[in-house]
């Protein structure tokens, strides 16, 4: 075949790819050493879902903000956050990043844009409208025009912080992007159950802003609506809401039961919904990557996160004399 | 699922119509899932009223049913009995198949449709699949809605339980649809599928988000019909030679890569509020039956989108053809309907208050000539 089929170069591809991978592989490790008792607190996995965070992510920069959720590795990783100080993090280890005092729901990294994972569902909206306001100031002064985007569940979704986030971006025009990551359940609650209006665009149009939906499952397809979403927020066009609709592989938080899914609906979700066989059907369908390719990223990663664990577990606890250091902050 | 015996009709309600892109790219509306409810009630308390005695409902996890089921505890609401078809939904386009194949085996007389082209496309394919003649009535509640013609859900709703109550007969309420059928590849991998009013090739393989707004990729269009008011890609064919949806023949148009290499400029309304020039190197009439091999240069890839939506992907080397086909499925003419009815005085009744009689009915006319159902 001559000429490339895919907008995105196949650098862009590669990345997306040891993006997703690298997601999944991180995960699917943390659920085989939570289970052994290896991991302090409690972890969210977003095995499934790495489709959105990288096709999002690629579009930003570490000037541009991003708030995450209490299910937020995925977003952590695709936004360029140290995988190694990750795992640090997440196992409760000095080097972390956040020393190892936070854990997974507090993983932070401003320097690449990340403001934090969050366990309060639905905080991390009102954040963004201060990011987005920031970012919006600092455009008008000849800054960067960054965006800041939030990451929301579609059970933290029914959350006034949310819904009052969506105005004041909308009062505001604020370049500020709200995900709504559709997975199904608030922790074990069906949205069919648990949300009145099943539709979180008709949620946006209440608030002046437009809204898509698209298949979360499918890399190509966020990465199209993201672009054209966050390149409308550059240029001034105001906030916008973006629906992913997506699988989570594993249960609501690891030791979760699962008693409130289908028969056979988990071996159906990984069979027709898994976004990285999706991913690589279709480029290497296309012949633009290889399968070797793909496998040497495969081993890469999985070298990556052995190392990741690796360290970890090497690394020290912190002391009781960290208790309250990175506390207090001085402007 | 057990038959019912009373006059029954189908209803698929797609909850994510009017959701893609073109909310953003272009100005777009969003039909709330509230006022796509509203419109499934409309629609049946007046086939109730019209002499539909049961429904049987496309479930999904949209929100429509969710919302639907409160309305209907409410019990204060005279509707036809309505039942769920026995479906796990899976939120993607397969709901809608799956639905098709469910209410043909249920014999129902119609399928009442709300959702765009690419909703009325895929009924129309699994109906032409499953060799039925099955007529569908159709609600716009997409973007684009080049096929689907406005209408108050109301007045579709008393055309649907006129014909599928017997009260008014195939030969007067329905009329037959074209559409062009796409042919990809060879032998066992080939691919067919078709496209109720454009079939549209790019130069752009990527499927994205589906939606096609971008005119720079387009190399070749094929409509069944082209009307001058329609907006999407059968614009093209409407602003340069229109054709009538119940006119003979189709459009095939092929799209400049660039203005230099274009005959003329054509200012199209490519989505809402989204006018852009589009490059035109020439334009033919189809021919039903013929089958067009699409000429496309040596290695290129790209899509073939079906009313709107990038669905099918070729790489280079591939062979597409597109085939106008007319007869192909029917619809209910839903104005005719109501015009038999008043001709015939459905809709008449004597007051109970009244003891004189009820002046005559206007004398019968004659029905016009029966239309050919299809059969494929």
């Amino acid at each position: 075949m001559s000429g490339h089929p895919f907008p995105q170069s196949k650098e862009q591809l590669l990345h997306a790819y040891r993006t997703m991978r690298t997601i999944r592989e991180f995960e699917e490790r943390l659920h085989v050493d939570f289970g052994r008792g290896d991991i302090p607190g409690f972890v969210h996995l977003y095995a499934g879902e790495e489709a959105a965070a990288a096709g999002i992510m690629m579009h930003l920069t570490d000037s541009d903000r991003i708030a995450s959720t209490h299910r937020g590795h995925g977003h952590c990783i695709a936004k360029g956050v140290d995988v190694v100080a990750m795992m640090k993090e997440i196992y409760g280890r000095r080097g972390g990043s956040c020393e190892g005092k936070g854990g997974s729901m507090h993983i932070a990294d401003l320097d690449k844009g990340m403001m934090g994972a969050n366990g309060i569902l639905g905080a991390g909206a009102p954040l963004v409208c201060g990011a987005a306001l920031a970012a919006k100031f600092r455009a008008k002064s000849g800054g960067p025009s960054d965006v800041a985007i939030s990451f929301v569940g579609d059970g933290a979704s029914n959350q006034g912080t949310f819904l009052e986030s969506l105005n004041l971006a909308a009062v505001w025009n604020l370049p500020a992007i709200f995900v709504v990551e559709n997975n199904g359940y608030a922790e074990s609650t069906s949205r069919d159950y648990g949300v009145a209006v099943d539709s979180y665009v008709d949620r946006a149009a209440g608030f002046g802003l437009p809204g898509v939906t698209v298949d979360g499952t499918d890399f190509f397809a966020v990465h199209e609506a993201a672009g054209e979403i966050i390149s409308r927020a550059r240029k001034g066009g105001g906030p916008a809401l973006l629906e992913c609709k997506m699988v989570r592989f594993y249960g609501h938080f690891e030791g979760d039961a699962q008693t409130y899914r289908g028969p056979g609906e988990l071996d159906r979700i990984r069979a027709d919904h898994d976004c990285l066989k999706k991913f690589s059907a279709a480029v290497t369908g296309a012949g633009v990557i290889m399968p070797a390719e793909l496998q040497a990223i495969d081993l890469e990663v999985l070298r990556l996160i052995e190392r990741a664990v690796g360290e970890a577990k090497a690394a020290p606890q912190p002391s009781a004399k960290d208790l309250t250091t990175d506390v207090y902050v001085s402007y | 699922m057990s038959l019912p015996h009373g006059p029954t009709i189908g209803v698929i309600a797609n909850p994510v119509s009017a959701r893609d892109i073109r909310r953003v790219v272009a100005h777009a509306g969003n039909l709330q899932i509230t006022d796509r409810v509203n419109i499934v009630l409309r629609v049946l308390q007046a086939a109730r009223a019209a002499g539909l005695e049961r429904a049987l409902l496309m479930p999904d996890r949209g929100g429509i049913r969710a919302l639907l089921e409160r309305h209907l505890r409410r019990g204060d609401l005279l509707l036809p009995a309505i039942e769920f078809l026995p479906m796990e939904p899976k939120s993607t386009v397969e709901d809608t198949f799956a639905a098709t194949r469910l209410l043909q085996r249920a014999g129902v007389a119609a399928i009442v449709v709300l959702g765009g082209d690419g909703t009325h496309r895929a009924v129309v394919r699994e109906l032409i699949a499953g060799g039925a003649a099955l007529p569908i009535a159709g609600l716009s509640t997409g973007t684009n809605n080049a096929f689907p013609e406005f209408c108050e859900p109301t007045v579709t709703g008393l055309a649907v339980g006129l014909y599928a109550s017997g009260r008014i007969a195939g030969g007067e309420a329905l009329v037959p649809n074209k559409l062009v059928e796409v042919s990809l590849g060879q032998g066992a991998a080939a691919r067919r599928d078709v496209a109720i009013v454009d079939a549209v090739v790019t130069r752009d393989r990527s499927i994205g988000a589906r939606a096609l707004w971008k005119t720079h990729s387009l190399a070749h269009a094929y409509l069944a019909f082209a009307e001058p008011q329609a907006i999407g890609l059968s614009a093209i064919g409407g602003l340069l030679e229109p054709v009538g949806r119940r006119e003979r023949g189709g459009l095939a148009v092929q799209l400049g890569r660039d203005v230099e290499g274009a005959l003329l400029d054509l200012q199209v309304p490519i989505a809402p509020g989204l006018v852009c020039p589009v490059p035109v190197a020439g334009w033919q009439r189809m021919v039903a039956d013929q089958a067009l091999a699409v000429p496309l240069a040596h290695g290129v890839a790209g899509t073939v989108a079906l009313d709107g939506e990038r669905e099918l992907a070729f790489d280079a080397g591939e062979r597409l053809s597109m085939t106008l086909r007319e007869d192909a499925f029917c619809t209910l003419d839903v104005a005719r309907c109501l015009a038999v009815a008043a001709r015939d005085g459905l809709f008449r009744s004597a007051s109970p208050a009244r003891d004189t009689p009820l002046p005559s009915r206007p004398a019968r006319r004659p029905p016009p000539a029966p239309v050919s159902i299809p059969t494929r």
